[in-house]
């Protein structure tokens, strides 16, 4: 009986329709994949000995652990987002003479089976066998490795309980960040202390049954919620909350972009997709930590890179799936009397205004420096003129369909990326780069601020003309854009 | 007010829709019957500019669909359930449809309180979004929503589908006061023959794409529909 319930999931994964996707997606994303696990392999395989080589009188392995609560804290955040629960299938079940407890575990089971658990094999095993070979006993290096691979599926179990949770999500991310930040400039270790019990855990293997039990025990609380919830009214199914009847009169202002702003508003704050786009556009703004503190990322190439994307997050989430975000309700758009030209520019001010918001909250980057504000201003200049019609364009091209109530699927989700969405994203993080680095090799780095704030002002300045042109783009990939949209 | 000229659908090698010409004057209320794939949808999506036709033309009201989009301003339609949006309320659905044929909210307000009876306090005020309603009282919304601001053609495809016994009455009755109007031109596809030949002053019946009978509905025409069906 399990089997043949596994049988169904592999041929639900078969036949879905992403699988008849074009070739060249199959391929890009293989390659992401690929790049993916390749990075962590490599990651496994050359952080111990570097590590070994570098810090002489302190243990490699010490250092690791003090940073593993890191990697865990981000592999939770990247399942939230990413990872979908095999529950989609279970209402058909339901009714079988099936017993629940077979369906619960082979849900639980299949949760497994995800591209996520295979980080253990890929970041850990490595590092594990260079442990060995450096005079660590197995029983050692068993236990450590085992302790890892336990945590981290149990932040798989994590991921189903909080499951379309995102207050819990957001209260975790602000906490988690704020322990960061204090910990990182008070010199006080709170965070890294975790790693001492990974230290103890290579003294005592024995320890390994601590992550054993947490494993066992989260398994066994989502077993429970599952089980609770495991029928037509239970937390599985979408539920129908009281709607919310906000009227945003305040957005009455931008007439005549009003009537677009309000629904676009609706939209992200309504539909889980969008809400979870949005939300993690947010993390984009903490982009430049992971750059600017650390000296050797300092170079001329990664700080207009990573100025594009703290302003530009929600503009690359969002600008991309315009007008898929409207696919659900196109035929019916495209029947109405609206104007295009309105309908697009009030998607533009949508994200300049994102993008002005960004570089408002971006205002703490001046303690890294002025020079590296100007960048990033100059990098919001950019996003405002340019980078949203680039985003558009590509967005304009998509002819994927987007479910708005519905979480995203990792890597599953070939959906709503093209290979011409794919070619859409170098121009938008290689120009800005090449508008700013150029000039500043030649002349100075002034010059290329200059360069790259006044081509966002070009854009600005000849917003009219573009808009038009997109707006010709819209009406000519019209009935191609239906017939993608309509298509179930 | 609405004329094509030899217009085809053509699939692959499959022909979806072939009809030759066809033309239904102002304030007719025009039926649409047939069997699965007989190319009613079709129809309306040419009709709608939402598909390309392969070759021919439409005209309405002097303008063709595919090359204008003035059209927009006297039609309206529903389809199906992509013509809802489904994370709004009602009402901000009706306010959204009428923003959009310039009429504000107090209008619309208004408007709705001759629908009160179609709605059965199913509707309004119930604090639920559109994709949370039950089919039935989606497609009461989707109807409603095409006669906001007077458009001269309205468009429905299936409009009895889903809808309780009750609520199909009052649709009939609704359909027949829209009918009284002169200026409106209706178009209803239905595989209800009963409710169709009672609302319609004509009735084409397509097969495979092409017209078999183009007919102005008498006392007999319900049963010549209901003999070709059983045929």
């Amino acid at each position: 009986m399990s089997s043949s319930l596994f049988q169904l999931g592999r041929k639900k994964f078969l036949r879905a329709p992403q699988l008849e996707a074009k070739f060249t997606i199959k391929i890009l994303m293989g390659l992401v994949i690929l790049y993916f696990a390749g990075s962590f392999l490599f990651a496994g395989v050359v952080i111990y000995p570097a590590l070994s080589k570098k810090f002489l009188e302190q243990d490699a392995i010490s250092i690791i652990n003090s940073f593993l609560v890191l990697i865990f804290a981000f592999e939770l955040i990247i399942r939230y987002f990413l990872q979908q629960l095999p529950v989609t299938e279970i209402k058909s079940f339901l009714l079988l003479s099936i017993p629940k407890k077979r369906i619960i575990r082979n849900v639980l089971l299949r949760s497994l089976i995800t591209i996520y658990n295979v980080i253990p094999f890929l970041l850990y095993l490595p590092i594990s066998i260079a442990m060995f070979n450096d005079d660590y006993l197995l029983s050692q290096v068993f236990a450590w490795w085992v302790s890892l691979a336990l945590l981290s599926l149990s932040i798989n179990f994590i991921t189903i309980l909080v499951n379309k949770n995102n207050k819990v999500l957001a209260t975790f991310v602000l906490v988690f960040i704020f322990v960061y930040v204090v910990e990182y400039y008070s010199e006080t270790e709170i965070l890294r202390s975790t790693g001492h019990f990974f230290d103890s855990l290579l003294a005592h293997p024995i320890l390994v049954l601590l992550p054993a039990s947490i494993f066992l025990g989260l398994y066994f609380i989502t077993f429970k919620f599952l089980k609770i919830n495991i029928n037509l009214e239970g937390s599985l199914v979408a539920k129908t909350g009281v709607a919310n009847a906000e009227r945003y009169n305040f957005l009455n202002v931008f007439r005549p972009h009003a009537l677009f702003l309000k629904n676009d508003l609706r939209l992200i704050v309504r539909n889980i997709r969008p809400r979870n786009i949005v939300l993690a556009s947010f993390l984009f703004l903490f982009y430049g930590l992971a750059f600017f503190p650390s000296i050797e990322y300092q170079s001329a190439f990664f700080i207009p890179f990573a100025s594009i994307f703290i302003t530009g997050g929600f503009l690359l989430t969002f600008g991309n799936y315009v007008p898929a975000w409207d696919s659900e309700y196109y035929p019916f758009l495209m029947c109405q009397n609206l104007s295009y030209k309105q309908y697009l520019d009030s998607k533009w001010r949508l994200m300049t205004f994102a993008v002005l918001v960004s570089t408002v909250l971006s205002i703490p980057y001046i303690y890294f420096g002025v020079d590296i504000y100007l960048m990033i201003l100059s990098g919001a200049f950019f996003n405002i003129g340019l980078g949203t019609w680039i985003t558009l364009y590509g967005g304009l091209l998509n002819k994927q369909p987007l479910k708005l109530n519905v979480k995203a699927k990792a890597f599953e989700n070939t959906q709503a990326f093209s290979g011409k969405q794919f070619l859409m994203i170098l121009p938008k993080m290689i120009l800005p780069v090449l508008l700013y680095l150029i000039p500043a090799q030649v002349f100075n780095s002034t010059v290329g601020l200059i360069t790259l704030a006044s081509s966002g002002i070009l854009g600005i300045i000849f917003k009219n003309q573009i808009l038009n042109q997109m707006v010709k783009l819209f009406v000519k990939e019209k009935h191609q854009t239906l017939q993608a949209f309509t298509q179930k | 007010m609405i004329k094509t000229n030899s217009l085809t659908k053509i699939y692959g090698d499959k022909t979806a829709l072939s009809i030759d010409q066809l033309e239904i004057p102002t304030g007719q209320s025009f039926g649409l019957v047939g069997n699965n794939g007989a190319g009613k949808t079709t129809f309306f999506s040419l009709l709608l500019d939402l598909i390309k036709a392969s070759s021919g033309e439409i005209i309405s009201n002097k303008i063709a669909v595919a090359i204008s989009e003035e059209w927009k301003n006297f039609t309206s339609a529903f389809i199906d359930d992509s013509f809802l949006i489904g994370y709004l309320t009602p009402e901000e659905y009706f306010y959204f449809v009428g923003s959009l044929r310039g009429i504000d909210q107090k209008e619309i307000d208004l408007f709705l309180e001759a629908y009160a009876d179609f709605f059965n306090d199913e509707i309004l005020n119930q604090k639920k979004y559109l994709r949370d309603f039950s089919k039935g009282n989606q497609k009461k919304v989707g109807l409603v929503a095409t006669f906001i601001g007077k458009p001269k053609v309205i468009i429905l495809d299936e409009p009895f589908a889903n809808l309780d016994p009750t609520t199909q009455i009052k649709l009939k009755q609704l359909i027949h006061k829209k009918s009284e109007d002169k200026e409106l031109t209706l178009l209803i596809s239905s595989h209800d023959l009963n409710h169709l030949t009672e609302v319609c002053n004509r009735i084409v019946l397509l097969e495979k794409g092409s017209v078999i009978m183009d007919k102005e509905t008498t006392a007999k025409t319900l049963q010549e529909l209901e003999d070709y069906f059983s045929a």
